[in-house]
């Protein structure tokens, strides 16, 4: 063997198989979170130091097949099939063998060195599952690997098994399929061959057969006259099964795929009903389900804002002292100041960081790794479709409570770039906890607690008239839910832990350039005395068609920054708390409708921009600028008719 | 007969799956998760207000959207 010490692994598998615990369990703290170039995918690469091997290693995104259906199943292929990795690691949950067997299958025929694990053994036990893992080793030649990851057994098996199998270099052998489908396959393979692409003919092939967009594409630009015989042989093939050929081929392996199941596993199913089964029937009730969901996540609310706010306020005294110390040495001169300004901007960062998303994307991460939140999609499917989008673009939403940033972000786990967009535009809509902090600060304390919960409510309003608009407006068919549901596990409280951390860090990194710059850049407007100007500036607008002081111009671009800003300057401008005494309750409501949908703050526009591109950004600020100026406008004309 | 579609099957009723309408987008789809022709399956339970259905398939659960769960058509098991 070539002494290579420098290998690269990719970590491909279906969704919920504990892909990620191995991951982050072999990776640790060496892990990279990024995006795939150009594309919103998330790449999560890492690496790790073993018997003399750095080992790179690549998290593919959690996919159930390789065909086209959605990006991250192009991403995994392409990078299989063309990036070549020394070595496929593909994770099965043995506790779904049959579904996941079907997945290796396909990774099977991209001819690249593979092993597989089969995790979850210890759960699979529990389901009274057996397999013969010899025989199974035997029927696919491929090193198989039993692992308990949760509890890193069997891992470093896995590693020097890979070790061993990239030193013996064999590839693995796809499984043959029946004979009339392979007759196709081969008449295939014979026709490309002298077609220069970088993948196997027989997947080429098989690709073709299954009337792949992307491989179509692929041979038309090489060699289109191919295209002619690909139709007919797939006739042949739908003549004797009576299927589209793209079904019969998925059938094959199938087919393939039972048979190993008959030889290999036993199960001998427990008589009682397991206690995740249980709580699987209670919180997917019909009635009991909903009430369960409630108290869970308005628990969880309770918990991440009574401890935020707890933690912020005590942050910002510690902030203050900083200030103060800051003035003592470096003096008021306008660098002084303005540096101050950047460091005020970071400090802020962490001030919305560590008392809410951290424990927002705990929370969330314990939910889900637990199993909970397919539970909570499962349910709330039918109100998301109401607005366009399958029950998953929940997460993005409840996310959105917290910060629109992380919520922005996680709408990658939407299906496709239509829903994507279509989740993130209205994530924006959603009162985050320093929008929070105004309804609460200004409308709860001083007209009323109920107005308060009004306007929740019609944040909700306006977020599904908004879903039903976007529908209309964004061309494409709702994608509907396909979900695998996974059984309730205890949660593995390192991949929580590791997740938040590289969640955090990522937040920061995204939104810590445009924060700061901005943060100096409004600074310097107020030190070369332009708020006042710009303010009155804005007077037509804000005086004439909000009916508000003139004051809010400033509060509005300091709001910009972080919105309960709007609250904090409201105070200082005015020099008074007592907000009754400057404001009506019609203003209050008004400046706390047009702060709650006005242009997205600093943050979330980078996250925007980094998710859908600087057009789209553009577009959703100009969009929600108009759309809250607009509606403040008429909510205040409506209030001051009425109060 | 006997033939319906996934949406009306019964819960717990073992059911086979006959054909998928809707296009070759949704069928692949469901094929490459093992929703094919011939294959057993078993509604587990339903989202109310019209949600979606969780099933039984090759010892698996999943969850369908509603819309795609009135394009299977299934055949109930004799016996």
């Amino acid at each position: 063997m070539k002494t290579k010490k420098q290998l690269y692994f990719a970590l491909a598998g279906q969704a919920n198989v504990g892909k990620s615990v191995i991951f982050n369990y072999l990776t640790s703290l060496h892990q990279h979170i990024g995006n795939w170039p150009g594309k919103t995918v998330e790449k999560a690469e890492g690496k790790l130091y073993y018997k003399g091997y750095t080992i790179n290693i690549l998290d593919l995104p959690g996919i159930y097949s390789l065909s086209t259906y959605s990006i991250e199943e192009l991403v995994a292929r392409e990078y299989i099939a063309v990036k070549k990795p020394d070595l496929v690691v593909n994770v099965v949950d043995i506790t779904n063998l049959e579904r996941n067997l079907i997945f290796s299958l396909q990774l099977l025929e991209l001819e690249r060195p593979i092993i597989i694990v089969f995790n979850m053994i210890d759960l699979a036990k529990k389901k009274g599952i057996e397999i013969d893992f010899k025989k199974l080793e035997q029927i696919l030649s491929v090193p198989s690997m039993p692992t308990v990851a949760s509890h890193g057994i069997g891992l470093s098996e896995v590693l020097d098994g890979a070790i061993e199998l990239l030193q013996k270099r064999v590839l693995p052998q796809p499984l043959k399929f029946g004979e009339e489908v392979e007759k196709q396959i081969k008449e295939l393979i014979t026709v490309l061959n002298d077609v220069d692409l970088p993948y196997p003919k027989r997947w080429l092939s098989i690709k073709l057969l299954e009337k792949d967009k992307e491989v179509k594409k692929l041979i038309k630009d090489k060699k289109p006259a191919i295209l002619k015989r690909v139709k007919e042989l797939s006739l042949n093939l739908e003549k004797i099964h009576g299927h589209d050929s793209s079904v019969v081929i998925a059938d094959e392996r199938c087919h393939l795929v039972s048979r190993i199941i008959k030889k290999v596993v036993k199960i001998t199913k427990p008589k009682k009903i397991s206690f995740e089964e249980k709580l699987h029937i209670i919180t997917t009730h019909r009635i009991l389900g909903y009430f369960l969901m409630t108290a869970i996540l308005g628990l969880m609310f309770l918990t991440i804002f009574t401890f935020g706010n707890w933690l912020s306020f005590l942050l910002e005294k510690v902030f203050s002292d900083w200030q103060i110390w800051w003035k003592d040495v470096f003096g008021n001169s306008i660098l002084a100041t303005l540096s101050w300004s950047a460091v005020e901007s970071t400090l802020a960062l962490i001030q919305i960081a560590l008392p809410y998303i951290l424990p927002f994307y705990l929370f969330l991460y314990l939910l889900e790794d637990l199993g909970y939140l397919a539970r909570v999609s499962f349910l709330m499917d039918s109100f998301m479709h109401k607005i366009g989008v399958h029950g998953k673009a929940c997460i993005p939403l409840l996310l959105g409570l917290g910060c629109n940033v992380p919520a922005c972000l996680s709408c990658r786990i939407m299906e496709t770039e239509r829903e994507r967009f279509i989740t993130g535009f209205l994530t924006t809509f959603v009162p985050c906890s320093a929008v929070t902090v105004i309804i609460m600060g200004l409308v709860g304390k001083f007209v009323g607690i109920s107005f308060a919960f009004g306007l929740y409510i019609f944040a909700l309003l306006i977020i599904f008239i908004l879903g039903r608009l976007a529908l209309k407006f964004l061309p494409g068919e709702t994608t509907e839910l396909i979900m695998a549901m996974p059984d309730y596990k205890v949660p593995n409280i390192k991949t929580i832990i590791l997740q938040t951390f590289f969640r955090l860090k990522e937040f920061i990194y995204i939104a810590a350039p445009l924060v700061i710059i901005s943060g100096v850049i409004i600074k310097a407007i107020e030190l070369a005395g332009w708020l006042n100007p710009i303010a009155r500036l804005l007077s037509p607008i804000t005086v004439n068609w909000l009916g508000l002081p003139v004051i809010t111009g400033i509060l509005l671009i300091f709001g910009l920054l972080r919105k309960e800003m709007i609250l904090v300057m409201l105070a200082a401008l005015l020099g008074t708390t007592d907000f009754a005494q400057v404001l009506t309750p019609p203003q209050m409501i008004t400046l706390a409708i047009v702060a709650m949908f006005y242009i997205p703050c600093v943050a979330t526009i980078s996250a925007l921009w980094k998710q859908f591109g600087w057009k789209k950004t553009v577009a959703v600020t100009l969009f929600k600028t108009v759309f809250a100026i607009g509606l403040g406008g008429i909510v205040f004309r409506l209030l001051t008719v009425f109060w | 007969m006997n033939e319906i579609l996934l949406i009306k099957l019964q819960r717990g009723i073992e059911a086979k799956i006959i054909s998928i309408s809707g296009g070759r987008f949704a069928s692949k789809r469901l094929a490459d998760l093992g929703l094919t022709p011939g294959t057993k399956i078993k509604v587990l339970r339903r989202a109310p207000f019209f949600g979606p259905v969780e099933i039984e398939v090759r010892g698996s659960k999943l969850v369908l959207g509603r819309g795609l769960s009135a394009k299977i058509l299934v055949k109930i098991n004799e016996n």
